[in-house]
């Protein structure tokens, strides 16, 4: 498993738990907030456990939807943060 | 007592109908048996207890932060925690949604006056709020995912303070909002987070289509933004809800607020003391969806040792259901929606 997986398995892991939310009713490729999964207050919730968990600090410039508007697209911008930290 | 369906959680007051609870075959439910829960809480509170000094270690001129004050005990203490605790130079704002009860305005006026802090009371108009709490209790605005913390009108409501303190926060140059949240009716979290108006409008982009549609265009000037404003924000003001990180149990909170001038109102509900709206918010989120709004926060409460199960059980069925009829004709319900909300007009 390369890196950017392992961190969606993580991702995917805390949004299932934390939105009560079961892993194959997830778009992948959707925003969050558009399923209808998260609000405002969710949006949140993610940016601090992507802080948290892998350590990278997300700046108010990262906050856009292209950084956050999938879960993918999270598990993708995290890892190549991760990368460039390395 | 607004009856709530269904079997409750035999150690905290959840109900079987709180999305995604599952129940042993002794009746306790997932979030009490879940153990991992109270250790997540316990680090966000470690963590948010340490940015909150990091942000208040710096003074900032007009003032450190903007107190979004109700008038209830809880967004009282926040102001004295503010002030005497940590400080800070505040300007105390109260939305005035035309339902504040009568003691809860005196309250503003007598804590801010003990505290020596600037007042700041704004009215919306009056039509336009009936039309949006209307909207809320005969319309889906919300999804329902979202709605497990708080009901719909309040949820039009908060947002409407959120988005005025907002305004007030940028065009005065203060860095920080202080709200009286609770653990419960917040994620542990959002203790403190960046409040980043642009990132976050994504998710109000769909409930506020549905408002507007309902309500009229006006919306976007009261939820809204103008860019010109938004353009000449360097960094966005910081949320913090201090009494997230007080282990207090209500009456304590009551008891050093009462120290400050603070009075309990008559004619409000027990989950809330300053606002007779809540009432019939409670009422239409418990007639849609089976559980009351504020479950998850007294449930973290008894969790926490901060209140028994049979308090906790007494203030959500604590309701003057005797005044619905009259709460509904206020906001401007017709006799017909009068009758689709189960209530009997006049």
């Amino acid at each position: 498993m390369n890196l950017e997986e392992t961190v969606r398995v993580s991702l995917l892991g805390f949004v299932t738990q934390s939105f009560n939310v079961a892993a194959a009713k997830i778009d992948m490729n959707k925003s969050l907030i558009d399923q209808g999964i998260i609000d405002s207050f969710g949006l949140v919730e993610i940016a601090t456990f992507i802080e948290q968990e892998f350590r990278i600090v997300v700046k108010e410039s990262d906050m856009t939807r292209e950084a956050f508007g999938s879960m993918n697209k999270m598990a993708h911008f995290i890892s190549g943060r991760m990368e460039k930290s390395a | 007592m607004i009856e709530v369906r269904g079997v409750r959680c035999v150690r905290c007051i959840l109900s079987a109908a709180f999305p995604g609870l599952t129940f042993d075959a002794d009746g306790v439910c997932s979030v009490c048996r879940d153990t991992t829960v109270e250790t997540r809480l316990d680090e966000a509170i470690t963590r948010a207890s340490k940015q909150v000094h990091e942000l208040f270690a710096k003074r900032h001129q007009p003032y450190d932060a903007i107190v979004c004050n109700s008038g209830g005990k809880d967004s009282s203490y926040t102001l004295a925690l503010a002030v005497q605790k940590y400080g800070l130079r505040v300007l105390s704002f109260t939305l005035d949604n035309g339902f504040l009860a009568p003691v809860a305005a005196e309250n503003i006026r007598r804590v801010t006056d003990v505290l020596g802090v600037e007042q700041l009371t704004y009215r919306p108009s009056m039509s336009f709020f009936r039309k949006v709490i209307r909207a809320t209790a005969t319309l889906p605005i919300y999804r329902e995912q979202t709605l497990t913390r708080i009901s719909a009108g309040c949820n039009a409501c908060i947002s409407l303070v959120n988005t005025m303190a907002l305004r007030i926060a940028i065009e005065k140059n203060i860095p920080c909002i202080l709200a009286g949240f609770t653990l419960g009716q917040i994620p542990a979290n959002a203790i403190v987070f960046r409040n980043h108006f642009r990132f976050l409008a994504d998710s109000r982009k769909e409930s506020l289509a549905r408002l507007t549609e309902a309500v009229g265009e006006e919306v976007d000037a009261y939820y809204n933004l103008p860019d010109a404003l938004l353009d000449r924000v360097e960094s966005y003001p910081h949320n913090v809800n201090l009494l997230c990180l007080e282990e207090l149990s209500e009456d304590a909170i009551i008891e050093r607020v009462s120290r400050l001038g603070w009075r309990k109102p008559e004619g409000v509900d027990g989950c809330s003391s300053n606002c007779e709206l809540n009432t019939f918010n409670n009422y239409v989120h418990e007639r849609r969806f089976g559980f009351s709004p504020y479950e998850l926060e007294l449930s973290i409460l008894i969790r926490k040792g901060l209140m028994s199960r049979t308090e906790g059980l007494a203030k959500i069925g604590d309701n003057p259901v005797e005044r619905l009829t009259e709460f509904a004709a206020g906001l401007g319900f017709s006799p017909d929606e009068h009758r689709e909300l189960g209530l009997t007009p006049r």
